[in-house]
């Protein structure tokens, strides 16, 4: 049995030419999925939790699209070219039309990010305009403004949009559903857009029930490079993933993305389901403000830093706790990431060691005595947060010597008052989801000087800079071997201490082929047949 | 008998009051602000924040938020879910279904309860009646989910009787399962309520009268025995009818059954103050209404009791 299971590991990791026959194989059968009841109307400028994303993200298509290994690829765009990666002309191909006939145009993309970044909409997701010249930090228009000064129409297939500051990697950014296009008719009445939404994606919102499912049936009008090689999706929504998971077994649900941690141990294992368990993009890290002390910049500081890292075993507290769901960080980003590379000056710190930690303790003990304790903070409403905690805190005592202990917030909310305010005065949890397929997503906006997510008050000059010359520069070897140079200096300076990836825990019933996860643990559903 | 009714049905008044103030109060004091978690992991927009709370009276003053929500809702307005659909809406499509369930468990529970416990009272201390009692004490003593989980895994996964989840169809055999999960630990209890009943009866002095009379067995003890074995049977299954749409959050996470519980539960954990408030409304005039129905039964049960 679990020669079985993972020799369908093997074939699914190792890529399509498995038996689906790859892009060929189309089939009528409609595929379920899990899924959650949506949390808000489905446009796509204000979903931002996956319930409403995995509809929005089938029935609409974007100006690029993002390709299961993570990198991009135009989509409705024909071409997205800059030559100082601050102004970015924007053309798109003729032809794509939404599902009501009418044809996408450069006012589609425009206006929808106009009515996305404008406060008085309340759109969720207007976080991700920011980079546009002519929102604030938060990516709404200032002042009750209607429209983006950034945004401007040349013809009907033509746009540009100008950054507040150079970005190479902007494009990639393009392919979330906050950029999506809207159809003329939305405006009209964006409730009822809301409801039945027309979009040019794969797939044609067909109906939804709530707390039951969405039904989405593929387009008749779609010619992108994501067709529906199946009859169509349902998204089942479940309150409850061990239901879902039973659901699996029995072959009433065809894809599950998330195990449930009851089936964590048993579900490799289980002959009657396919398994899947591969790295994926969000990451969990400690920050340890500059602020604490100890922990100031500077030699002792960094050598702090470095026997934290080294004594905490992360092989064991993933296999221990979390049974092969987290798998150790390698580096700040994720395996699934475009430029992702093993080869980073310092990533040794990373292993686990704990003479080497109590040695490195000692060295910044004698530099100065560390008085107090080590205090890790983290929110006690995150499933398996408590246990993890305590285990890391514990190692900490055991290999460094020190007085460590685990901190609990109530919820998420308190602990993240107290992280903003900087009120919290020890180490806390944190972790990243990225916006983006992009290294550049995990380090800038979170360890740029002044960034907004840089929670730990992090700012080295040398990352400032090399992380300017990423944002100019054209080709992307050359960006990559950047992004390693920044990643080594954080490896030196530890703001935060990488642990470990969530991984991507699936099943999905016999039968079902061609099932590939993309960088966001979500399984590409248009190519999915049975 | 109806200046009886009118009476009880001004009694609820209050009743609905406190219980929305109350809830009111526990959604408030919930720690975090809901809207701010809407925002998920991504920087909070202030200006966007600002805009939606005051949508939904969330910088208010608890009092006032509470006021105003009784205000709308006594021209029939319950407020928006923190997706723009009216709360009502959100209700009445879930409502049908939990009721469904409730009153299928209800009658598989009574009229297996009740037989059995019937059953058990006359032939006390034998091998029937001391199997009931090991029967009735595990399925109060084991937690519900364990036997959500376990016929599920039986009857739906392995032996493939029944649909494991309900999902959009929830015809009366999709939920014949989960009502019979929903239905065991009441079973269990109108089972051992019965028997003791029917035991203390069989020796009451109307009973005696009655078989002195020369009745036949079967007249005794359907007519006498069994229906004034009754009276703590009804009172019991009256107050069921909530407890089981209430309790049935368990049933229906299990089985995917999209009811009321499930709404509540992710109204609670969104700090969704008008739909949580409204569900425990509905609630408590149920709770209310079926105690007024239970009391009516008792004077046609025992006619000594009556209502002026």
């Amino acid at each position: 049995m679990i020669a079985a299971a993972s020799l369908t590991l093997a074939a699914c990791g190792g890529g399509s030419d498995s038996e689906g026959g790859g892009s060929g194989g189309t089939s009528d059968a409609v595929i379920t999925s899990f899924s959650t009841q949506p949390q808000n109307p489905l446009i796509p400028t204000n979903t931002n939790e996956v319930g409403g994303g995995n509809i929005v993200d089938l029935i609409f298509a974007g100006l690029i699209s993002y390709k299961t290994d993570g990198s991009s690829e135009n989509e409705v765009a024909d071409s997205i070219t800059s030559d100082d990666n601050k102004l970015w002309t924007v053309k798109i191909k003729s032809g794509w039309k939404f599902s009501d006939g009418t044809d996408v145009t450069a006012n589609s993309f425009v206006d929808a990010w106009n009515y996305g970044a404008d406060a008085a909409n309340e759109q969720l997701s207007a976080y991700f305009f920011y980079p546009i010249a002519g929102t604030d930090d938060e990516g709404t228009i200032p002042d009750g403004g209607k429209t983006i000064s950034g945004l401007k129409v040349v013809d009907d297939s033509t746009f540009t949009i100008e950054l507040k500051q150079s970005e190479s990697d902007f494009p990639s950014r393009l392919g979330y559903s906050a950029f999506f296009p809207l159809p003329a008719s939305a405006f009209d009445d964006m409730d009822a857009f809301g409801k039945k939404p027309i979009g040019n994606g794969p797939y044609d919102f067909a109906s939804m029930t709530d707390n039951v499912e969405a039904v989405l049936t593929p387009s008749k009008t779609y010619e992108g490079v994501r067709p529906a090689k199946n009859g169509g999706v349902t998204l089942k929504f479940y309150e409850n993933p061990d239901t879902a998971f039973s659901d699996v077994q029995a072959g009433n649900l065809d894809v599950l993305d998330q195990v449930p941690p009851s089936a964590l141990t048993t579900y490799k294992d289980d002959s009657s389901i396919q398994a899947f368990s591969e790295p994926g993009s969000p990451n969990s890290t400690i920050t340890i403000p500059e602020s604490l002390p100890g922990f100031e910049k500077g030699e002792e500081g960094n050598l702090r830093r470095q026997a934290i890292s080294k004594a905490i075993n992360r092989e064991e507290i993933t296999d221990k706790i979390f049974d092969g769901s987290r798998i150790p960080s390698t580096d700040f980003s994720s395996p699934l990431m475009p430029g992702f590379t093993e080869d980073i000056e310092g990533q040794d710190v990373l292993d686990f060691d704990a003479a080497g930690a109590k040695d490195l303790w000692a060295q910044a003990d004698a530099i100065k005595p560390f008085e107090g304790k080590f205090v890790v903070a983290y929110n006690a409403d995150g499933p398996g947060n408590k246990e993890w905690v305590e285990a890391l805190t514990n190692q900490l005592k055991n290999n460094l010597g020190i007085n460590a202990e685990p901190k609990a917030f109530p919820t998420f909310a308190e602990l993240r008052t107290e992280v903003t305010d900087r009120t919290i005065g020890t180490a806390f949890r944190t972790g990243w989801q990225p916006d983006y397929p992009s290294i550049y997503n995990y380090i800038a906006p979170i360890f740029g000087t002044g960034a907004g997510s840089n929670d730990g008050d992090y700012s080295n000059k040398d990352l400032d800079a090399l992380l300017q010359q990423a944002s100019g520069a054209q080709d992307d070897t050359e960006r990559y071997k950047l992004y390693a140079d920044a990643q080594a200096i954080l490896f030196k300076d530890l703001p935060a201490i990488p642990l470990w990836n969530t991984s991507i825990s699936a099943a999905a019933a016999d039968g079902v082929k061609n099932v590939k996860f993309n960088w966001q643990n979500k399984p590409e559903l248009q190519d999915i047949t049975k | 008998m109806w200046w009886y009714i009118g009476r009880r049905a001004l009694q609820a008044i209050p009743v609905v009051l406190g219980a929305t103030l109350l809830i009111y109060a526990m959604v408030f004091l919930q720690p975090g602000d809901p809207i701010k978690a809407l925002f998920g992991e991504k920087p909070v927009n202030e200006t966007i924040r600002a805009s939606i709370a005051a949508q939904y009276n969330l910088d208010d003053p608890f009092l006032i938020q509470w006021l105003k929500y009784l205000g709308n809702a006594l021209t029939g307005d319950f407020g928006l879910t923190y997706a723009q659909q009216p709360v009502s809406q959100v209700i009445g499509d879930a409502f049908p279904v939990t009721l469904k369930l409730a009153v299928m468990a209800l009658i598989i529970e009574s009229v297996l309860g009740v037989a059995a416990g019937f059953y058990a009272g006359l032939r006390k201390g034998k091998l029937f009646d001391s199997t009931m009692l090991i029967v009735s004490l595990l399925v109060i003593a084991v937690p519900i989910f364990v036997f959500g989980f376990l016929m599920q895994l039986i009857f739906g996964v392995k032996l493939g009787w029944a649909p494991i989840t309900v999902g959009g169809d929830a015809s009366i055999k999709n939920l014949m399962l989960p009502a019979i999960v929903l239905g065991l630990v009441s079973f269990a209890y109108i089972l051992r309520l019965t028997r003791t009943s029917v035991v203390e009866n069989l020796t009451a002095d109307h009973v005696r009268t009655a078989r002195a009379k020369g009745l036949s067995d079967r007249s005794v003890n359907s007519r006498h025995v069994l229906r004034n074995s009754m009276i703590p049977v009804v009172t019991y299954l009256g107050a069921d009818l909530g407890t089981l749409m209430a309790g049935a959050i368990v049933t229906e996470g299990i089985f995917n059954v999209p009811g009321i519980g499930n709404l509540a539960f992710r109204a609670i954990n969104r700090g969704e103050g008008s739909t949580v408030v409204s569900i425990v409304t509905l609630m408590v005039l149920i709770y209310v209404v079926m105690s007024l129905v239970v009391d009516l039964l008792y004077a046609w049960l025992d006619p000594r009791i009556r209502y002026a």
